[in-house]
């Protein structure tokens, strides 16, 4: 077992090393596909960030001063319940913890603001949910009577934020995994040529190893791992380059003025990792495709 | 060890490779396969270790009809049957000791096995002490001792020898028959295709004679012809 193994290995680095230029190809197509790949799940997340105050069907926010009294809070809630049955389907109070957690992935890429806002001045929030179908306008006219209550700071729809945001997201969301999967795919190509360029330049000894009776997974393995290893390390490459990208991004949003809208757009909760690991598995299929495809149109065994 | 009933193999309705071939091979004999180019001496050898299959007929060794064998057995098949060729088939960035381990290694011998036995079938095939050398470094009869060495060393039941001395002078072709005679009489059935008249009838052997795919002959202690 152990020799095989030894076997196996050895013949996957000698391979490699045969095969310099087309492995090298190979990784760095992988790499900036996987990357794409990623990209596309980092942008979409900080998208997600930036909707999240929006998340279950929320149509309005009704954000109240820190320092409003537990009466004032009570006549938004009384309003608000006056009227559920007919257009409001439910409400959420967002107390100050809530509320300071979401400002948390908000703000993400404000840290100055979010260093200024603790659970004693951050704005609470009344979340409205709206009945199934029912006209945003009709909640619109609950904004006045709302905007004349003492404390309370802002009123906000969705329709107001979600359509640019969703229209920017559906845009890059779609083109990048679009270019991205092109590029997979052209990844997968390269990695399938490799592994027949290396299987074409070892054809005599397959050939012995045919004759001298070595089983068919023998012969296959070390293609499939070649296949497996360009996929793995093409991953490992785009994860260097997505954890670069993300770095860089943050600090660049941190940069820009305050309130310029960009402060949710960045990952900072460590989703990035995930996606690292996803690109590193979504190589390594894309290279076992590749190998194994090779390994069984041109093997023979 | 060997029996072939009625086998027929074609390559297209004009090219029959093998029409009709039966014979029985006993375990530890010594046969020469003789006939002209295109006979089909070669797609009997490739009957034999399963790398052809014929359209019809059986193809038994070991006592296992190996026509319908599984693919997945025909791996273990092959390491009871040794193959040498008139061009050698050597790895030729591997030296002496790595072309005739890799028989071993492929199939999973442990390392001290390889150690132990690689020196003993080279000793045994005279190249001993020369187990560095590349092929490239070597004669052409070296070279083929190299192949014998390596379809030996697994201590294969039945060896298939196709055309070993068509590459080498009279007198390096001799060495590498006494080579093989040697390892038949260890008890390995040998099957070797040849077109060399003068080993045929030095040796003696049953000679199976072959035209265009029939059997013509089959002559215990025969000749050339």
């Amino acid at each position: 077992m152990l020799s095989r193994l030894r076997y196996t290995l050895r013949e996957t680095f000698d391979s490699f090393r045969r095969n310099a230029t087309l492995t090298l190809a190979a990784i760095i197509t992988a790499a900036i596909s996987l990357l794409g790949v990623g990209l596309t799940l980092l942008s979409q997340e900080g998208f997600d960030n930036l909707l999240s105050k929006w998340e279950g069907g929320v149509e309005m926010i009704v954000f109240v001063n820190a320092a409003a009294t537990d009466e004032q809070r009570a006549v938004i809630a009384t309003n608000l319940e006056a009227n559920q049955g007919t257009f409001i389907d439910t409400w959420q109070y967002c107390d100050a913890q809530c509320s300071l957690d979401e400002a948390e992935r908000v703000l993400a890429g404000e840290p100055g603001t979010l260093a200024l806002i603790t659970t004693d001045n951050v704005p609470t929030q009344f979340k409205v949910i709206p009945t199934e179908g029912t006209d945003v306008e009709l909640l619109r006219q609950l904004e006045g009577a709302f905007s004349e209550l003492p404390n309370v700071y802002q009123v906000q729809f969705a329709e107001d934020q979600i359509t640019l945001i969703e229209q920017l997201q559906s845009f890059f969301g779609f083109r990048l995994l679009l270019l991205s999967v092109f590029l997979l795919f052209a990844a997968i190509l390269l990695i399938w040529n490799t592994v027949r360029t290396a299987i074409f330049a070892r054809r005599r000894e397959i050939e012995v190893m045919k004759l001298v009776g070595a089983t068919d997974w023998f012969i296959r393995l070390p293609f499939m791992l070649e296949g497996l290893l360009h996929g793995i390390i093409g991953g490992g490459v785009a994860s260097v380059g997505l954890y670069a990208w993300n770095t860089q991004w943050t600090s660049g949003v941190k940069a820009f003025p305050e309130g310029s809208g960009f402060a949710a757009l960045v990952v900072t909760n460590g989703y990035e990792w995930w996606v690292m690991v996803v690109m590193v598995g979504i190589g390594a299929l894309a290279g076992a495709i590749g190998a194994g495809i090779a390994a069984s149109r041109f093997l023979d065994v | 060890m060997i029996r072939l009933e009625n086998v027929t193999k074609s390559y297209s309705d004009e090219v029959v490779a093998l029409r009709d071939a039966s014979f029985d091979v006993a375990k530890g004999e010594f046969v020469f396969l003789v006939g002209p180019s295109g006979s089909g001496k070669s797609t009997l050898l490739r009957m034999l270790n399963r790398q052809d299959r014929p359209e019809r007929g059986a193809v038994w060794v070991a006592g296992r009809n190996i026509v319908d064998m599984p693919p997945g057995r025909v791996p273990h098949l092959r390491r009871n049957i040794g193959n040498v060729f008139q061009d050698y088939k050597l790895l030729l960035e591997k030296n002496v000791f790595e072309n005739v381990a890799f028989a071993q290694e492929v199939i999973g011998r442990p390392k001290h096995v390889i150690r132990q036995q690689v020196p003993a079938v080279l000793d045994l095939v005279g190249l001993a002490g020369k187990e560095e050398r590349l092929p490239n470094q070597l004669s052409g009869g070296e070279q083929q001792r190299v192949s014998v060495a390596r379809a030996f060393v697994n201590r294969p039941l039945i060896l298939l020898a196709d055309e070993p001395t068509g590459n080498l002078d009279p007198a390096t072709g001799e060495g590498i028959m006494r080579l093989l005679d040697r390892i038949n009489k260890t008890g390995t059935t040998v099957v070797m295709a040849t077109h060399d008249q003068r080993i045929v009838n030095t040796m003696r052997k049953r000679v199976i004679q072959l035209d265009r795919g029939v059997i013509v002959r089959d002559q215990a202690r025969g000749v050339y012809e």
